[in-house]
């Protein structure tokens, strides 16, 4: 009698998977689904620096410049043109006169004039409003004219006017929304329009009607889809069976292992940016015991197997880093690549021989009383978990001892802001050496995001004639030398640069990764959702 | 009623002690919220903004005041209602606790019932070690071997999340998955009880004497055997659902389930404090309400029990 | 003993007996009968499926998987055992207290309810938060989260037991409360105790594989196999060995010590409420 009702219970729960219904969450008409792995906390973009902020903020909203796709022309954005004053002080932007936010009010100079201030606000909390220049003044002169004032030169300026923080906003909206402006609701003048956003969940756009002022590094300045969604799926596993079930179209967060294979399945196409600045690091902390001893940093950066470790980590999307920034960026110093030692654990253990660093009975190796053992911090995720391993691994064959701390993504900013460690581990995105070697080598930006604690009085000269020269060959220069001096005093590993990949499903045409600030789709211009 | 006072210093107890842990974990929101490339000026000043300086006992003092007004405060990381995002993220977890609870439970009583009435042979055999089994995996693995096969290569079933209301296709079809998951860890326990449940009852007493009478054996089954066997099955479910919320955390991870496990979670790493005390409450409360109510249950199946 | 006797009456438990102690055998001696370092990891041979000189393969830093078994069955046995020792240490003392004066029973039940009603995942992610992830984080966690659920059993039989002639009389003597509690009531409460510690080891190692999915286990590159299995499921559709060989590990021996559980229990008083 139990078994009569156990087969119809059986025969009650097969039914439902008689009927394929995996495609009923997929493939909604005209709609663009992004998968991701991470969601953000906030969307106000003054207020955020997460990629995954930026992704959704360069749709929702735009930017006075843009980037072209070699990552270092600076092209149109809201502004048509600008021109420069001789002492290199004051810019002024001409703007466009046909642009709308998402509730149909123009947009004019006033709006960007807002934007902009409210960014460099100390009470807006901005953790990046350096990125504005030391700013004198910032005035409208005419409805489509702003006049850009600084106290010193700040050639990088329209560069970083093209990232997302400075995107320009409703003043309106903000007012009204306060605290929650992106978070329950935002109005900008991007291709997109804000229509829900499910914290972990869905971030919904709808096309932004009459929309045609995308950047001109696109075919088309207009949006092609009438939706995009953003999900969040946090698994690796999922999301990837995901997109190739057809459930979502587009992602740029793919495990590198399974790249390969990605590349060779019918149906998905990869494209890839070669010029995409985002790098991963060893840094380790000057002043500490046992890493204080320049001699002691110089072999562990030999002693680091720099390209198995690319290898068997990125499984082939991710270069070994030879220098400190990437090649192509703009102002790299090729002559400080050869600074740089390379692969040789002999060399490795004689440089500590000679710096009188003498194996323990542990086969950890001890100078005046001091064991060549300090921790290393970092954030746990799949590649830092096992480049800590390998390079815990290689330093143990030289006889140094790394204790390795990962913590999770949350935990981590905090752990990293503290004094407790001897190294940590990092990933960043930049645009420019100015941008890289400036957020992490100034003296004034201890203890973070200068968690090396690297102080120095040249490099700090050689920053600020950097940013506030005129002349592009004098900043070449400066910058030449900060990198020449950091590399010689072996300030940090540089381990990795990343690859840029976005899969996209069959479905879907036009995807193009770019790359700005580390977003793979830029503004979701030139795609178009098939069937 | 007496239960349900009882309740009350147990919930406060719960709050306490979530209180004091987030306290010693040494996360600091503002630093969280300021992000990697913030300067120490920047994350003191939103340190300030949040006032998270205040003597401890006057925090919790005040918390609690709130709470009893109704107001479980906002988010410090993005600002949002705690209310809202709990009131977003109870409903799925719930549906996905039901899923579950639907159908392992009534799979486990019958496995156990027919294990029971064949004992010692081997349909008894097969149904243990099948129970035993189903509890001896990790619940990730078993969640990713089915979005695999299921999932991907069979394209039978979705994956990526909540489909929508359970009364819809969509939904339904999109919960499979991760109540099967979810649920598998229940069969097991629930059979196994069951099992041993009946096979105390069926030599009992008035059993005996249903036979006796002459009674059909479904009526004996049904009305005598299983009433009581059911007692302590249903204790059993009422322990196991702190069980079930351990492995939802995972499962909803998986499938992108938008439940308050993985809102917790987050909650307590980034050291939100009013969001984490409010996932504690409501995962607490869940846990303390279905012990009430399986004690309730207690005495409708066996009156000699006083509520 | 007889009790032995009666278990190995049963084949299936049998089979799970000799099973057990061959495991822990293993991994008792693992230092001795690995075939390599755990931590030595040999970039080149990273991934590679099982086959010859690798019997299991290799994990994605190349390290070998047999000896990775060994050393994390090793850990993972410690961390139950002490969990679950420590825990139903803890509340074996806390159960009994409450079963024998009448007057801590409320408190200390209603400090239990507290603890069981805390959910004991959101516990683990706050004590790694503190501590950092780790062993020590896990241990503790599982810990704590046993302790409720001990106290509970030992109460039940407690009180039972309280009930009973033997301890009326041994009062009637004059026998002092210490002695009542550690020569007579005790060893009346162990066959509950027994039973339940040999489930829970089962329980307490899923519960560490659940927080090393979220990342809190043993940290790099400590082998561990909760830690070890949700490190591979990245890997699941490309090595599958590297998730499936400490999974299927954790099945053998949650399955062996859930059955020998259920034997005891069988054995000693097949009418236990679990």
């Amino acid at each position: 009698m139990a078994f009569k009702a156990m087969t119809i219970a059986a025969g009650l729960l097969a039914a439902p998977f008689l009927v394929p219904a995996a495609r009923a969450q997929s493939a909604p008409p005209n709609t663009l689904v992004m998968l991701r792995a991470y969601d953000a906390d906030n969307y106000d973009p003054a207020k955020s620096t997460a990629r995954s902020a930026g992704e959704v903020a360069y749709m929702l909203a735009d930017t006075l410049t843009s980037i072209d796709w070699d990552m270092k022309t600076v092209k149109p954005g809201l502004a048509t043109k600008w021109t420069v004053s001789e002492d290199g002080k004051t810019y002024t932007f001409t703007l466009r006169d046909d642009v709308t936010f998402c509730d149909g009010r123009r947009m004019t100079a006033d709006d960007v004039v807002y934007s902009l201030k409210r960014f460099i606000d100390p009470a807006t909390r901005s953790p990046v409003r350096w990125r504005a220049g030391q700013v004198k003044e910032i005035r409208a002169t005419s409805p489509t004219t702003v006049e850009y004032e600084l106290s010193q030169p700040y050639s990088e300026l329209p560069f970083q006017l093209a990232l997302f923080f400075m995107s320009i906003v409703d003043k309106n909206s903000v007012e009204t929304l306060g605290a929650n402006f992106g978070v329950q609701g935002f109005n900008g003048t991007g291709p997109f329009c804000w229509v829900s956003w499910t914290p972990r969940g869905d971030f919904v756009m709808k096309k932004h009607e009459g929309y045609n002022w995308g950047p001109p590094i696109f075919n088309n300045p207009a949006p092609q889809v009438d939706r995009v969604i953003w999900r969040v799926i946090p698994d690796d596993n999922t999301r990837l069976a995901a997109l190739q079930s057809g459930q979502g179209d587009a992602t740029q967060y793919i495990p590198y292992v399974m790249l390969d294979s990605l590349k060779k399945t019918p149906g998905l196409r990869l494209v890839n940016q070669p010029n995409y600045f985002w790098d991963y690091f060893l840094g380790f902390k000057v002043d500490k015991p046992a890493v204080n001893d320049a001699a002691m940093r110089r072999a562990i950066v030999m002693a680091v197997n720099r390209p198995a470790i690319a290898k068997a980590v990125f499984f082939g999307a991710g270069d070994p880093a030879d220098s400190y920034l990437n090649p192509q960026v703009l102002d790299f110093d090729p002559e400080s690549k050869a600074k740089l030692p390379g692969f040789d654990p002999v060399a490795a253990r004689k440089v500590l021989d000679e710096a009188g660093w003498v194996p323990g009975s542990d086969g950890i190796r001890v100078k005046d009383g001091v064991r060549a053992s300090f921790n290393l911090y970092g954030i746990s995720d799949m590649q830092w978990s096992r480049m800590s391993e390998a390079i815990q691994a290689d330093l143990r064959r030289v006889g140094v001892e790394l204790k390795v701390q990962l913590w999770d993504a949350t935990v981590a900013w905090g752990k990293l802001a503290t004094q407790e460690f001897g190294a940590f581990v990092m990933s960043y995105p930049y645009v420019s050496a100015g941008d890289a070697l400036s957020l992490y080598f100034a003296s004034a930006n201890t203890p973070t995001p200068n968690r090396m604690n690297w102080k120095d009085a040249d490099t700090d000269k050689w920053l600020l004639e950097a940013r506030t020269s005129i002349d592009p060959e004098a900043r070449r220069v400066a910058l030449a030398n900060v990198q020449r001096q950091v590399t010689e005093a072996n300030v940090w590993i540089p381990l990795v640069r990343e690859q840029l990949w976005v899969a996209s499903a069959r479905r879907v045409q036009g995807v193009r990764a770019h790359g700005i600030y580390g977003v793979g789709v830029y503004k979701g211009l030139d795609i178009t959702v098939g069937k | 009623m007496r239960r349900l006072l009882m309740a009350v210093p147990v919930l406060l107890g719960v709050l306490l002690v979530g209180f004091l842990l987030m306290q010693v974990v040494p996360t600091d929101p503002a630093t969280v919220r300021a992000g990697p490339m913030a300067t120490a000026d920047v994350v003191a000043a939103i340190r300030s903004d949040l006032g998270l300086d205040r003597p401890l006992a006057v925090q919790f003092a005040l918390y609690l005041g709130r709470l009893l007004q109704g107001d479980l405060g906002v988010s410090i990381i993005n600002n949002i209602p705690v209310a809202q995002e709990l009131g977003n993220t109870v409903g799925p977890t719930l549906e996905l606790m039901l899923a579950s609870l639907v159908w392992s439970v009534p799979l486990g009583i019958a496995a156990g019932t027919v294990a029971a009435y064949r004992r010692g042979r081997w349909l008894d055999r097969l149904v243990m070690a099948a129970s035993v089994g189903a509890v001896s995996v990790p619940v990730f693995f078993l969640g990713l071997v089915l979005i695999w096969f299921v999932g991907f290569r069979w394209q039978l079933l979705p994956f990526t999340g909540r489909g929508g209301p359970l009364w819809t296709r969509d939904g339904l079809l999109a919960i499979i998955l991760p109540a099967v998951t979810l649920g598998g860890v229940f069969v097991g326990p629930v059979a196994r009880m069951t099992r041993t449940a009946v096979l105390d009852v069926l030599g009992a007493e008035h059993v005996r004497t249903a036979r006796a009478k002459g009674l059909p054996e479904r009526t004996v089954v049904v009305r005598h055997a299983l009433r009581n066997a059911m007692i302590p099955v249903v204790t059993l479910i009422g322990l196991q659902i702190g069980f079930l919320l351990g492995g939802a955390v995972v499962t909803e991870t998986i499938f992108s389930w938008p439940g308050v496990g993985r809102l917790a979670v987050g909650a307590i790493l980034s050291s939100d404090f009013p969001m984490a005390q409010g996932t504690i409450l409501v995962l607490a409360g869940g846990f303390i309400a279905v012990n009430l109510a399986v004690d309730l249950i207690y005495s409708w199946l066996d009156p000699r029990v006083r509520a | 003993m007889r009790l032995l006797r009666r278990l190995l009456r049963d084949p299936v438990t049998g089979v799970a007996l000799v099973l057990a102690a061959a495991i822990i055998l293993a991994a008792l001696l693992a230092p001795w009968i690995a075939p390599g370092d755990p931590a030595e990891n040999d970039l080149s041979l990273a991934m590679q499926p099982p086959g010859e000189g690798l019997l299991l393969g290799a994990d994605d830093q190349g390290r070998d998987m047999v000896t990775r078994l060994l050393y994390g069955t090793r850990l993972t046995l410690v961390i139950g055992a002490v969990s679950v020792g420590l825990g139903g240490g803890i509340g074996a003392a806390l159960g009994l207290l409450a079963g024998f004066y009448r007057r801590l029973d409320g408190v200390i039940m209603r400090c239990m309810d507290v603890l069981l009603s805390f959910p004991a995942i959101l516990f683990g992610l706050a004590i790694a938060a503190i501590f950092g992830p780790g062993v020590l984080a896990v241990v503790l966690a599982l810990s704590v989260a046993t302790v409720p659920l001990t106290a509970r059993i030992v109460r039940a039989s407690a009180s039972v037991e309280m009930g009973r002639d033997y301890i009326e009389a041994a009062r009637a003597v004059g026998m002092g409360d210490r002695r009542l509690i550690w020569r007579h009531l005790a060893p009346n409460c162990m066959s509950a105790l027994v039973v339940f510690a040999t489930l829970r080891f089962g329980q307490v190692i899923l519960l560490g594989a659940a927080l090393s999915f979220l990342g809190l286990g043993a940290q790099a590159p400590t082998a561990e196999l909760g830690s070890m299995a949700s490190q591979g499921r990245t890997f699941l559709f490309f090595a599958p060995h590297i998730a499936v060989v400490p999974c299927a590990a954790i099945f053998i021996v949650v399955l062996v010590f859930n059955v020998l559980g259920d034997a005891l229990r069988d054995a000693l008083d097949p009418r236990l409420g679990f």
